[in-house]
This record gives structure tokens, sequence and C-alpha cells, in this order.
């Protein structure tokens, strides 16, 4: 590809991640200030913002550093929350054939459900340009992401209590959970996990496995039972 | 926690979480994942996401006696009525919280 044709598939994934960008500032601050919340210092914060660079994942340990988890389910917890990230890089591989290594590694590290969503939407229109488009949209989303973090970092001490700004959490997963419980057998490995994460009290703080883990098996179930429940059906 | 174990948390679970990423792109070479793999990694993020969210909606601690906050329920259903309609993140933000602070600090 000539070099003219990369830097534009490059920047039509800059303009691509303009759309998305006040979720994904939002997001990025309220992870940042539940970091620093939780009792990281601010450069623990920040580093779980570069260096894990997925928000829910990200909230996961947070919260789990907060309630005194031992460190090994942390890094379990958080980690099951992102396997998710093998299933996108099967699929990105195709697009990055004959690509470099440097090139191959820098799109792993950017990896995210935004960035993947909307270049897959691009793969699926048959163009051509995708390697370059999606690390276009990846590197300007993870550039959002670091610097609404540091805002979040540096203001989230100062929001009053009272205005429960912590429930902006919930919210937020709350619209991105919303669209996928259209599907019925993932709406029922969602309600499975909420009621085992409510009533399930494991020690260790392995609420959260359990309720992955059985919320998962669940929803598996109801694919078994009713197999006109496929995901995207 | 002691403050380099935090550090080595982090950076355990961002190298997973980097590897996770590199699998297919720069580690295992192409390759389909096996579809019981593809099934189980479909229904874990609603799972999770679930079992975060459930907890902020008690009034208390979880466990058997766990019992329902009115306002954050309320806000909680408003939040997921928006997003259903409007499939925007920002917009159930928005109205959840609208509805929270209308119902706690009026």
């Amino acid at each position: 590809m000539a070099s003219s044709d990369r830097q534009q598939a490059f920047l039509a994934g800059v303009r691509a991640c303009l759309p998305l960008s006040p979720g994904i500032l939002l997001f990025g601050m309220v992870c940042g200030a539940a970091a620093a919340g939780a009792g990281l210092t601010p450069g623990q914060s920040f580093a779980l913002s570069w260096m894990v660079f997925a928000g829910s994942s990200q909230i996961v340990a947070t919260q789990l550093f907060a309630a005194g988890a031992p460190g090994w389910v942390i890094v379990l917890t958080g980690w099951v929350v992102n396997l998710r990230f093998m299933m996108y890089s099967a699929t990105l591989a195709q697009q990055f054939r004959g690509t470099s290594r440097l090139e191959r590694w820098l799109a792993g590290y950017l990896l995210t459900d935004q960035a993947f969503g909307v270049t897959l939407a691009r793969i699926l229109d048959g163009k051509r340009d995708i390697a370059w488009f999606y690390l276009g949209i990846a590197a300007t989303l993870w550039l959002f992401w670091q610097v609404a973090s540091l805002a979040g970092i540096v203001l989230g001490a100062r929001v009053p209590a009272a205005l429960s700004i912590d429930f902006v959490v919930a919210l937020t997963f709350i619209g991105v959970l919303a669209p996928l419980v259209r599907n019925r057998a993932m709406a029922a490995a969602a309600v499975a996990g909420g009621l085992t994460s409510v009533f399930l009290v494991l020690p260790l703080k392995l609420n959260l496995m359990a309720a992955a883990l059985i919320g998962a098996a669940v929803g598996i179930a109801m694919e078994r039972l009713w197999p006109s429940s496929r995901p995207g059906a | 926690m002691a403050e380099f174990a935090t550090w080595g948390v982090i950076a355990a679970l961002g190298l997973a979480t980097f590897a996770t990423r590199l699998s297919f792109l720069a580690l295992l070479g192409e390759g389909e994942l096996p579809a019981w793999l593809r099934h189980v990694l479909n229904h874990v993020p609603p799972a999770i996401l679930a079992a975060i969210i459930a907890p902020q909606l008690l009034a208390g601690a979880p466990g058997p006696e766990a019992a329902l906050d009115g306002p954050r329920t309320v806000a909680a259903l408003a939040g997921f009525a928006v997003a259903l309609l409007t499939r925007s993140t920002f917009a159930a933000i928005a109205a959840g919280m609208a509805v929270l602070w209308g119902l706690t600090l009026l």
C-alpha cells in the first residue's frame, strides 16, 4: 500500500473515533477517579490506565484493591474480564497479515472493545485499508483515555460524596450491558451474574470470579436449551 | 497491601492482558478459537458487568439479607431504559444521575 493510502486510512480512523469520544472521556475519568479514590497512589492509578488499558477490568481491579482482596484474586478476576480480547485478536490477525512485527504488537497493545467494534463494521463493509484505519482509531482512543484518566485522578478526590458520583460506574456498565441483553442467553448470563454477586459471599473476595463463571455457565446452558438465542440473534 | 505488592499486581494484570491481546495477532499466529471457548467468552462480559452493577444497587452489603436501595434502583432502571432506547452510554449516565440526584438531593 502506498504511504498516502496508509495516511488516508489512518486519518479516517482518527475521525471515526470522534463520535465515541464523550463516552470514552467520561468513562476514563471515572476509572481514574475510582482508582485514586480506592487508595492507589496517582502513579499506580495511572499505571492501571496505560498498563491494563481496559475500563471494566480497571474497575474490577480497583474494587478488589479497595476490598483488600489478595493479589492473585485481583489479577485472575481482572484477567477473566479481558479474555474476550482473544476473539478480537483472532479476527484482527487476518487483517494484519504481512505487516511488520512492530505494527502487530502495537495493534495488540491498543486493542479495545470500541476500536474493534468500529473496525469490524468496516471489515464487514468490505473495505480494504483495515490495518491502518484500526491503528488510527485505536491510537486516538488510547490518547483520549490517558488524558481522561489523568483528569479523573486529579479531580476525583474533590467531588463531594453527597453527589454519589460513584454511581456513574454502575450507570456506565448499564450502558454497556443494555445492548447485550437483547440476546436471551446473554440476558440469562447477566441475571445469573447479578444474583450471584448479591447473594453469594465467598472468602478472598472471589465473588466476582464466581459470578462470571456461574453467569457464563447459565448463558451457555440457555443457548443449548433455546438454540434460537445465538449471539446476534 | 504494601506498595510494591500493589505495583506487582498492576504489572501482572497488565502483562496478562497484553498477552491476551497479542495472542493471535503476534504470539500464536493466525488461527480460530474453538467454538466452545467462543461461547464461554461471549457470555463472560454480560455476567461480570451485571455482577459489578448489582451490589451498587443495595442498601447494605451483599449477602443472604441483601435489600435494594430505592433511589439507586430507580435510577439504574431509568439508565437502563435510556440505554436501550438511545444506545448511548453517555445518555444513560446523564438520565440515571439526574434521577438519583432528583430522588436524594431534593
